[in-house]
């Protein structure tokens, strides 16, 4: 037997000895993820007579930057087969075997069923140190229960604008997938990653994605999620800061329509003059069940360390369950923190101000929608003219999605 | 000779705040073009006069009636009120956080043309008309790529105020304390724009305790307010009077006469 099938039987092996989430589990016991199986893909195929997955997996498509040209010389990348002994022995090398916590189980899940994977290495463009590599990762299914896995290394020192889409062609296939993503982000000393992450599945997929960033000294992480949601949707983000004066943004919109998302944010803070922000809006109607979870822990010695939490609940009709955990476990006296939860209706008065100059009442409440989610990733990703957010609003998504969630809302509301 | 219809018609307008009524009865004319100042002691019911011509949902109508241009507004839904030709200026108009002033005005441009199946502006069109727009209010460019009113001082909200009137040109502006937190330059502004507005026909309800920016609008009636209704009206003099005397003098006056 080779090491690359002795691998995937022992991970196996393993959820078989130890089984699958507990239904007492602390961070799960809200939204349950479904049975283990899914995940494995030992579920009987559905009758569907929908056309086979044609998504091709990770796709790298680098993009115009903010100075008009391509800045892809800096991209070094590797699509590694998963179940050739060799590649996935370097598809894995360095990453941390699955733990022990809580959410462990989806871990060795995805050793298991993993196929495909890809690494990434950003670098200075030669000639070009100071300019922000940019590029668009998009990633569409191949597979009804698929693990696929990114690897991201950023270069000390280096800066990068990232964009990544999952996100199903409405017309290319109905079949439900289970998707159990693993991204290991790992920020050298200095490094700068700009990541803009877009989740749009289909109402019936049920999706894992499990981001873990590691930030080196002086390093800068800003992530900004926009999510769907889907018969099950969780998007739990490990972040740690090891390096002196490390820091993360982390910006969460929630799309939750009338389905369900668990969002789980958990920060380490181990060293000093670090500083975090973990935000999150989520937008629910109708039966929507929403969690919306950030932990954030500082170690003893995080000397001077800087952590906010600000979590937000939006109930847009019907009577969704909005669940907005924040929680800080500080080990360090000389720190400043700060968190709160909302639970709220859109702001009255904003809204009349807006039906004053002559808005209607759906116009109205989608003007203020889109500009609550705008100035949430404006906070974690910046506001610049030519910057990441900017661009990509050009295209429309934002405004798009929350007219679709809006339409679901007069749907619930008159239905 | 007969009088011309007015543009606003108030007759016993009742209102409520939730429980407690705080207009009682009022009554009012606005000619195309008129500018009729409001003045009133705190809580005697301007600013509710406003919000309640306005629609807004917590300023309950009990009885009475208003016609704009003879189509009644009480049974029109706020944003129709605004189509009609109503543009409210707020005593604190407030943040609307992500959505940026030019974009937030032109939206605004365009439900109008919309609702009078005109086509929508063309944004380059729409940028440089704000942009001169801001110019002669002293309401520097940037201001029109930011949040609306976000971070904005309070003269800068209310010049935002007068830069969203000069450009959706209504038939009936309703300026609540538009002079306050506005420096002198800002008073001037608010003056030339109103005199502009009004050579073109648009009607004015100026609420203000600010005499110097009273005189300088030369008003066609001013009309003092309280407990909920018209206790008085007159011109000029009556804003002068109430500046020198006090709302409490004015009240005691008009009650021996």
């Amino acid at each position: 037997m080779d090491s690359a099938r002795a691998d995937i039987l022992a991970a196996r092996d393993h959820l078989q000895q130890r089984g699958w989430i507990a239904r007492r589990s602390e961070a799960f016991h809200h939204l349950p993820p479904p049975a283990l199986d899914q995940w494995l893909g030992a579920q009987e195929p559905q009758s569907c007579e929908a056309p086979a997955l044609d998504g091709s997996g990770w796709t790298l498509h680098p993009i115009h930057n903010q100075f008009g040209n391509h800045a892809s010389s800096g991209i070094h990348a590797r699509w590694l087969d998963a179940l050739a002994p060799a590649e996935r022995s370097e598809l894995f090398a360095d990453l941390p075997l699955p733990g022990s916590d809580e959410a462990a189980p989806f871990a060795w899940a995805h050793r298991a069923l993993c196929r495909l994977g890809l690494r990434l290495r950003i670098s200075a463009t030669p000639g070009k140190e100071r300019e922000p590599v940019w590029l668009e990762l998009r990633h569409k299914p191949r597979a009804q229960a698929e693990a696929p896995l990114l690897v991201l290394d950023v270069e000390p020192g280096v800066h990068c604008v990232l964009i990544e889409t999952h996100e199903r062609q409405a017309d290319a296939c109905h079949r439900q997938v289970a998707q159990n993503l693993y991204a290991h982000v790992r920020l050298g000393a200095g490094a700068q990653l700009q990541h803009l992450r877009i989740v749009s599945p289909a109402g019936t997929d049920s999706v894992a994605h499990h981001v873990h960033a590691t930030l080196a000294a002086g390093a800068h992480y800003a992530q900004a999620l926009v999510a769907t949601s889907s018969g099950y949707h969780l998007q739990r983000n490990h972040v740690t800061l090891e390096g002196r004066g490390a820091q993360a943004r982390s910006a969460a919109l929630l799309l939750a329509g009338a389905d369900k998302i668990d969002l789980q944010n958990y920060t380490r803070i181990q060293a000093a003059h670090c500083a975090s922000s973990v935000q999150a809006l989520a937008l629910a109607q109708g039966r929507a069940h929403v969690v919306a979870n950030a932990h954030t822990y500082i170690a003893a010695g995080a000397d001077e360390a800087d952590v906010h939490q600000r979590l937000t609940g939006v109930p847009l009709a019907g009577n969704p369950r909005l669940i907005l955990r924040p929680h800080l476990e500080i080990l360090h006296d000389n720190v400043q923190a700060a968190h709160g939860a909302t639970w709220g209706a859109l702001p009255e008065d904003a809204l009349f101000y807006a039906r004053q100059r002559g808005l209607d009442e759906a116009s109205a409440r989608a003007l203020i929608i889109e500009g609550m989610a705008r100035a949430l990733l404006a906070r974690c990703l910046g506001n610049e003219d030519n910057g990441l957010l900017a661009q990509w609003l050009q295209g429309g998504w934002l405004a798009h999605a929350i007219g679709a969630q809006l339409q679901g809302d007069a749907e619930v509301q008159h239905g | 000779m007969t009088q011309p219809t007015p543009l606003l018609q108030v007759r016993d307008l009742r209102v409520n705040v939730g429980e407690r009524t705080v207009l009682h009865s009022v009554s009012l004319d606005v000619q195309p073009g008129q500018l009729v100042v409001l003045m009133g002691a705190n809580g005697s019911g301007k600013s509710t006069l406003g919000m309640a011509l306005a629609g807004h949902p917590h300023y309950s109508v009990q009885g009475g009636q208003a016609l704009l241009g003879g189509q009644d507004l009480l049974q029109l839904p706020a944003h129709e009120r605004a189509r009609a030709g109503l543009f409210l200026s707020f005593q604190s108009p407030p943040d609307v956080p992500g959505v940026k002033n030019n974009f937030f005005i032109r939206t605004a441009l365009n439900a109008m043309h919309e609702a009078r199946g005109q086509e929508p502006l063309d944004a380059f069109d729409f940028l440089a008309s704000a942009k001169k727009a801001a110019k002669d209010l002293g309401l520097p460019e940037a201001m029109l790529a930011r949040p609306v009113n976000e971070g904005f001082s309070g003269g800068e909200r209310k010049r935002n105020e007068l830069l969203q009137l000069s450009l959706l040109k209504p038939r009936l502006a309703l300026l609540d304390e538009i002079d306050s937190g506005m420096d002198v330059d800002g008073v001037r502004a608010v003056v030339a724009l109103v005199q502009k507005l009004r050579s073109e026909g648009t009607a004015f309800i100026v609420i203000s305790h600010y005499l110097q920016m009273i005189e300088q609008l030369e008003p066609d009636a001013v009309l003092r307010l309280d407990q909920g209704c018209i206790a008085e009206a007159g011109d000029l003099e009556l804003a002068r009077s109430i500046a020198r005397t006090g709302f409490a003098r004015a009240r005691a006056q008009a009650a021996e006469a």
